[in-house]
């Protein structure tokens, strides 16, 4: 005898209980890690906070009432701070083309230089950038090469990445048509995939010169040049009111190069 | 034979070349600023030419025989650094995700929306190592610090990242709840928080990987952690201790970002379908 035609078998609905459960436990275990200073983690001291906020709000107060007079001085390192800026994108911008089209897939099929450019790139990039500083200080001596060549090769570790990543992530109808033609590899790219890059290029040269104003703000604090070196002079004589010269004068200054290339980016994109 | 004179041979007309003048005045203004730039700055060029032989020797020192025998040392600092780091990004995302989605379109008030997005603003601005220099006065030079810094310094960039995200969800989701008689905490918490949160704990783990990397700068003004002990060594001069903390330094980070982008890659995209097959 058969059995009426067998019934369509459902699929039970996926639960997640187990699941979130496992990630909660997962998430909790690594926050109380986190939080054990006897294998290195960050002993959470709430009682310093309600003990000495009177402290912090004062700092703030006093960075509040800024000593504009002191103003003038800040014009050269601040001047100083800004060219680094500037160079250092520029530099980090050439440099980024030919690297980034060899970490890319399609534009570099080529398997082994590929992966040896990402590879150092991604090194490049897990070294923090004050860190950079300080060691090139030690090499190359106070002043402000050090600080643009941080700022040099933290510009085209993030430009390569996140170019790349882009190249990687699209589709290139062009480039297929550039190969079907019969162009070389160095051809196809020069022709079709840099025109079709240039927009995100600008757009992350641009992020980077951002980004260098703020970095190159703090780099002086370990002696790479710029507007740093004066904010860390001023603040170990605790003058405080020359501090909150300095620290208004670095939020202007990012506020306008990124209100600058806010409008560059739109009449790019 | 070139292309126009081909086209001219058979007679097909071929569209003016677009003007390159913007293009060109704009280049024009690019260079001019950086050969300014340039010329400002006071480094003595032929430095650069003694560079490579410099970094040669010092990578030499460093690299040669790295001095493992502080390495237990090192990995407790590094792991302090990434403590530092976790709670910072905790701190930082409890406190942008409501401000974040108060200041998105939509949900806030315009007066509240516009104050907010000042507020962002001015924290983008501030560095991070500004902040913990005023964190300092209050709860010493301690890892605690770095992580409250952390958490501060994070809320600009994190809280723009939320109020976007959740402007740029598809309307559909919030029309139908204000259609079924929603309120605007409704939409919130029923179309736009559920349509937002992949992308949201995907910026999460984000944050947690720069601040890897931050909290090790934050180590070089005292914060402890691996760049507290980074900064030491290198004021010593003891290049092979220091080249060994610079390897330990870029593993730890890359081994975060690995598993941090694996997990976000899995938010993002969802199970693979080996992964699909497993859970049914």
């Amino acid at each position: 005898m058969t059995e009426p035609a067998e019934r369509l078998r459902i699929p039970p609905k996926p639960t997640h209980r187990l699941r979130t459960a496992l990630v909660v436990a997962a998430f909790a275990a690594f926050t109380i890690a986190t939080c054990l200073p006897a294998i290195g983690g960050v002993e959470l001291d709430f009682a310093a906070i309600a003990k000495n906020w009177q402290n912090g709000a004062e700092k703030v107060g006093q960075l509040l009432q800024p000593d504009l007079s002191f103003l003038p001085r800040t014009i050269g390192p601040m001047l100083e701070t800004i060219q680094m800026a500037v160079l250092g994108a520029a530099v980090a911008a050439v440099v980024s083309v030919p690297l980034t089209l060899w970490a890319a897939r399609p534009t570099n099929p080529e398997g082994v230089t590929r992966r040896i450019v990402r590879f150092l790139v991604n090194i490049v990039r897990a070294v923090p950038d004050l860190v950079y500083a300080t060691i090139l200080v030690a090499v190359v001596g106070v002043g402000a090469l050090p600080g643009l060549l941080t700022l040099f090769l933290f510009d085209v570790g993030i430009v390569v990445k996140l170019v790349s990543e882009a190249i990687d992530s699209t589709d290139h109808p062009y480039m297929e048509a550039g190969r079907a033609a019969g162009g070389t590899q160095t051809q196809i790219n020069r022709l079709t995939a840099l025109p079709q890059t240039w927009p995100l290029f600008a757009n992350q040269w641009l992020y980077a010169l951002e980004l260098n104003v703020r970095i190159s703000a703090i780099l002086g604090i370990v002696g790479a040049g710029g507007i740093g070196r004066l904010l860390d002079e001023r603040r170990s004589f605790y003058a405080y009111d020359d501090v909150g010269v300095v620290i208004l004068e670095i939020l202007v200054v990012v506020i306008a190069i990124e209100a600058f290339s806010n409008f560059l980016r739109r009449r790019l994109v | 034979m070139s292309v126009p004179a081909a086209a001219r041979s058979l007679g097909v007309r071929l569209p003016p070349r677009p003007s390159k003048l913007v293009p060109t005045i704009t280049a024009i203004v690019v260079g001019a600023i950086v050969v300014l730039s340039t010329a400002g700055l006071s480094i003595t060029w032929s430095d650069l030419l003694a560079i490579p032989g410099e970094l040669l020797h010092y990578g030499r020192l460093m690299f040669e025989s790295p001095d493992w025998d502080k390495l237990p040392r090192a990995l407790t600092e590094v792991w302090r650094s990434i403590s530092m780091a976790w709670l910072g990004a905790i701190l930082c995302v409890v406190i942008s995700v409501p401000l974040g989605m108060l200041a998105a379109r939509g949900v806030g008030p315009a007066w509240l929306r516009y104050p907010l997005r000042g507020v962002f603003a001015v924290i983008r601005a501030v560095p991070e190592v500004i902040i913990a220099l005023i964190l300092l006065t209050v709860t010493g030079l301690t890892p605690f610090t770095g992580a409250l810094a952390l958490g501060i310094a994070g809320i600009g960039t994190q809280g723009k990242w939320v109020y976007e995200t959740v402007e740029s969800v598809q309307e559909g989701a919030s029309e139908a709840v204000r259609a079924a008689g929603g309120t605007t905490a409704d939409v919130a918490r029923w179309a736009l928080w559920p349509a937002a949160l992949p992308t949201l704990a995907s910026f999460a783990l984000y944050r947690f990987e720069i601040n890897i990397r931050t909290s090790a700068v934050l180590g070089l003004i005292g914060a402890g952690g691996i760049g507290s002990m980074l900064s030491n060594y290198t004021n010593y001069r003891e290049w092979s201790t220091v080249g060994m903390l610079l390897i330990v330094v870029v593993a730890a980070t890359m081994l975060m970002d690995a598993i941090s982008g694996a997990i976000r890659r899995r938010i993002m995209e969802g199970a693979t379908v080996r992964e699909l097959g497993r859970i049914l």
